[in-house]
């Protein structure tokens, strides 16, 4: 795949005439590019002009307005195709099948669940790419999404709350199977309430099969969603003081009613909450009875624990109606002032900096807490977030290579139509899975986890050969969407330069690597190729690599 | 002998010792799980007998694992039973975390940070971390992150590498990002001249023996044996070996997980040929597993778990630590296997013992080691 490089490397060498001086350091960033860096997946000469036109307020207005729904993201996604291919197979009993080798529309994402079932029922034969197809065409959908959407602010929060409730849309055909129905809630629900979010991922059966609540019955209860539930998705593990009390009477908090933080016997006592919360996917409950073939929630009376409990210092009487034991634990979390300091710390650090500080965070806990019962909580912290003076600190987060690559593409105008996955494998060596990460953390996020040479490297890659046809990704290439009037090596390279930073590119490295400025590529291949070289020379750049 | 390696495998999610190296006739056992989920003593796969008993217990190996079975036999693997942190966590990422950290509070960084701060070894390639991200433990040093050397290659081949190399090269202004690319050009230079070639591309590993290819540790150990016979001044490797919080369903994941790393661990020492005598590996996880199982075929999060020590500078072939029993009144919280080996003896003991530390309290500060006899 390199070998035509290494032609137009010849050519280039040949034609190498005086180095060129550098042009000097881009100016600096205005508060559109920091904004605009920070609250949607990288700024566009059109989301520039957006911002500038509508000014700060108007824009962030429309921002947090923007509904899920887009027409025209509705029909770029019925346009798209993914490729899937496999062998003919023959499973004896149950069947075989034919041999595909396809490029299939994005059929499942908005599929009725009950009737997915089908790929996860195995007394029907199918090649098991045919039962992850659902995840895969959300991964595909994901790119999409975030470099065209138009809501762009909410696609940004879809992510980080995918992180925050991480699920690992690949772990097994189930959870494959209901990862449509939990992108689209988390979508849905992105700048809304919060405990409506936290009810919702309890009770989606990607998550409960994902975290093994599924099969959580009395007694012993099935501790892992319970604990992740304190852990990752509400109070956080900085008020888990297991090794500070020993007694549950102990925990700060409970002779005023209301535990401050959480021990193991709280987890225990939460996991006997949710015994029962199960799915609707025709699985086996008792003699003669199944739930529901109906791809949504279950619950299982019968798997329920129903005696008194104790969560937080609070008692739940015994034998309470369906579901209430969970649902009012999900009640104490959603408005914890733990639960508020950890989310709001965690959406700091997504949208701004690395560690924010402890009054930053207050004030944004404030805003969670007065705001419990609105529909719009999460959008009003996160106003309460950009519009905080601590909003005006400058660009320090590196871009993950996720949003690396959606950065790039958005910035260059590219068409994503993601036809192939190659750029997920791409993502995968440099640490990230996109919907695939197996540990419940989700992505790690601080810089000091992908300022790596193995992650520059893959971004030098990425930006080198993302928007080549044998990647896959982006159909037109660069050559397309380059002006006539940019016909050599400095004009190619200014006109890449400033659609990634905004700014003129400093022309000092093609002068040390003896690649002539006044060179004038011919034809779309090697109009193309200098632009990749071009883009890579802007996106590996502080201006653009931190937002 | 070349200057010693270690390699610390962790078992992330919880690995349940309690099904690895069993007390296979204890009544508290027997009493505790169904047969899925115990190591059994007869029927069509029993457990492995160990030949010594700790505190007259019929100690026996998850019999997906002959081939530790066999290092144990040997006298090259050594087993420590019923050790773990003596913080009483039961959340993986925070008993991780400390762990990794080896107890020290806040920036300190990670026990294998201050051994390579303290030891300060040279060489192009001291401590990788293999795979794609630095483990908590090598915090705080500039171990190299990659799952296999290749992987680390700067534009092999690329025409505009020269030219993307002067702007990486020119630095990221203050950001971390600098010092990091000088880093990766000189890892990249080095190994361009070891496994590439200009007409080839890169030189594939070969290893000296088969490695199984339904293990997910094989090719995370090959990239260490690679490293170890390049000769690369390699002192420390990491290697994370996910997949073992088992709440439901655990019978079949596990006899995958612990065969896996049975037949994995046993390709990379025959693989390492004569550099067996540089190599200690240590194996471990967060925490061990509730001794009751739960109603969905799996176990909980528990305390207590096992440690092990493959290296022939050990006296293996033993089982150490001392074991506290299952009755209720000697577990943990009337739960969980008790803790009775804090784990940075362990890994205090092979620091010494054969990496050559003297000064324990550089990686384990305030730590009284209370030597196993790993090594004596």
């Amino acid at each position: 795949m390199l070998n035509r490089r290494d032609f137009l490397l010849s050519t280039l060498l040949a034609s190498a005439t005086a180095a060129l001086g550098s042009r000097g350091a881009a100016a600096p960033a205005d508060t559109t590019d920091l904004w605009l860096n920070r609250l949607t997946f990288g700024a566009t000469p059109e989301t520039r002009a957006r911002f500038r036109a509508l000014g700060a307020g108007a824009w962030l207005d429309e921002q947090l307005s923007l509904p899920a729904r887009d027409e025209g993201l509705t029909a770029r996604l019925a346009a798209a195709r993914l490729h899937i291919a496999y062998p003919a197979g023959d499973e004896g009993e149950t069947g075989s099948w034919q041999a595909v080798d396809e490029d299939r529309p994005l059929t499942l994402l908005d599929a009725d669940p009950a009737s997915l079932l089908r790929l996860i029922d195995w007394t029907v034969a199918m090649d098991y790419a045919e039962r992850l197809r659902p995840a895969e065409e959300v991964i595909a959908a994901s790119l999409i999404r975030a470099v065209h959407a138009p809501a762009q602010l909410r696609e940004v929060m879809t992510q980080f709350w995918h992180d925050h409730f991480n699920v690992h849309s690949e772990k097994d055909e189930f959870v494959a199977n209901f990862f449509p129905a939990y992108d689209a809630g988390l979508r849905d629900r992105a700048l809304g309430n919060f405990r409506d979010l936290l009810g919702f991922v309890a009770t989606s059966p990607a998550m409960l099969v994902y975290l093994t609540n599924d099969e959580s019955r009395a007694s012993p209860a099935n501790e892992n969603f319970a604990r992740e539930l304190l852990e990752l998705h509400t109070l956080g593990a900085g008020v888990y003081l297991n090794d500070r009390v020993a007694d549950w009477a102990d925990v700060p908090g409970v002779a005023e009613g209301l535990a401050q933080g959480y021990i193991d016997e709280d987890v225990y006592e939460v996991a006997r909450c949710f015994t029962g919360w199960t799915v609707g996917d025709g699985r086996w409950v008792a003699e003669g009875a199944t739930t529901p073939k109906t791809g949504l929630f279950a619950y299982v009376e019968g798997w329920h624990d129903p005696y008194q409990k104790r969560v937080l210092g609070r008692e739940f009487p015994s034998h309470r109606a369906p579901m209430a034991d969970g649902e009012e634990v999900l009640d104490m979390l959603a408005t914890h002032p733990a639960t508020a300091r950890f989310v709001c710390t965690k959406l700091a650090r997504r949208l701004l900096v690395d560690d924010p500080a402890p009054d930053l965070v207050e004030r944004l806990a404030a805003v969670f807490l007065g705001a419990e019962a609105a529909p719009d909580q999460i959008a009003q912290v996160i106003r309460a977030l950009v519009t905080d003076a601590a909003f005006a600190a400058p660009p320090e987060r590196l871009r993950r290579p996720f949003e690396f690559l959606a950065a790039l593409l958005r910035a260059t105008g590219a068409e994503v139509a993601s036809r192939e996955q190659g750029w997920v494998w791409n993502l995968g060596r440099a640490g990230w899975r996109q919907h695939s990460f197996p540990p419940p953390t989700g992505h790690p996020d601080r810089n000091r986890d992908w300022e790596t040479g193995l992650v520059l490297l893959r971004l030098t890659e990425l930006a080198l050969y993302a928007q080549d046809e044998w990647f896959g990704l982006v159909p037109a290439g660069y050559a397309t969407r380059l002006p006539p009037a940019a016909r050599d090596v400095a004009a190619i390279t200014r006109h890449w330069g400033k659609a990634l930073t905004g700014a003129a590119p400093d022309l000092g490295a093609l002068a040390a690597a003896d690649i002539a400025p006044d060179w004038q590529p011919e034809g779309d291949d090697e109009r193309h190729a200098v632009s990749a070289l071009a883009v890579a020379m802007a996106a590996l750049t502080p201006q653009f690599l931190y937002r | 002998m070349a200057e010693p390696v270690l390699v610390v495998i962790f078992l992330r999610g919880g690995c349940d010792s309690l099904f690895l190296l069993a007390p296979s006739a204890d009544a508290d056992y027997l009493a505790a799980r169904p047969d899925g989920l115990r190591v059994l003593r007869d029927g069509d796969r029993p457990g492995l007998i160990l030949p010594t008993a700790l505190a007259d217990v019929d100690f026996r190996l998850h019999p997906a694992t002959a081939e530790l079975h066999e290092l144990f036999g040997a006298g090259d693997l050594s087993l420590i039973h019923a050790t773990g942190l003596t913080d009483a966590t039961r959340s993986h990422f925070d008993a991780e975390a400390r762990i990794e950290r080896g107890a020290s509070a806040g920036d300190a960084g990670g026990w294998l940070a201050r051994w390579l701060a303290h030891a300060a070894p040279g060489g192009p390639l001291p401590a990788l971390a293999v795979g794609s991200g630095m483990p908590e433990s090598l915090r705080g040093s500039r171990a190299a992150v990659a799952p296999s050397l290749d992987e680390l290659m700067f534009l092999a081949g690329n025409g505009w590498a020269a030219a993307l190399r002067a702007r990486l090269g020119a630095g990221f202004g203050q950001h971390a990002l600098t010092a990091t690319a000088a880093e990766m050009f000189a890892l990249s230079d080095m190994l361009g001249s070891r496994i590439w070639t200009e007409a080839d591309g890169v030189t594939p590993y070969t290893p000296a023996v088969a490695y199984p290819e339904d293990s997910e540790l094989s090719a995370p150990l090959m990239t260490v044996a690679q490293t170890i016979k390049q000769d690369l001044g390699l002192r420390i490797a990491t290697v994370d070996y996910g997949g073992w919080d088992t709440h439901d369903d655990q019978a079949g994941q596990f006899d995958r997980l612990a065969g896996g790393l049975s037949r994995a661990l046993m390709a990379f020492w025959r693989d390492l040929g004569p550099r067996q005598q540089d190599v200690s590996v240590v194996v471990q996880s967060e925490f061990g597993r509730r001794l009751r199982s739960n109603e969905s075929g799996g176990t909980d999060h528990g305390r207590a778990g096992a440690m092990m020590v493959l290296g022939p500078q050990a006296r293996g072939g033993r089982l150490l630590g001392r074991w506290p029993g299952l009755s209720n009144e000697t577990l943990e919280e009337g739960a969980d296997l008790a803790v009775t080996t804090d784990y940075r003896d362990v890994l205090a003991e092979v620091l010494a013992g054969h990496m050559g530390l003297t000064d324990i309290g550089a990686v384990f500060p305030g730590l009284a080691p209370a030597p196993l006899g790993l090594f004596g």
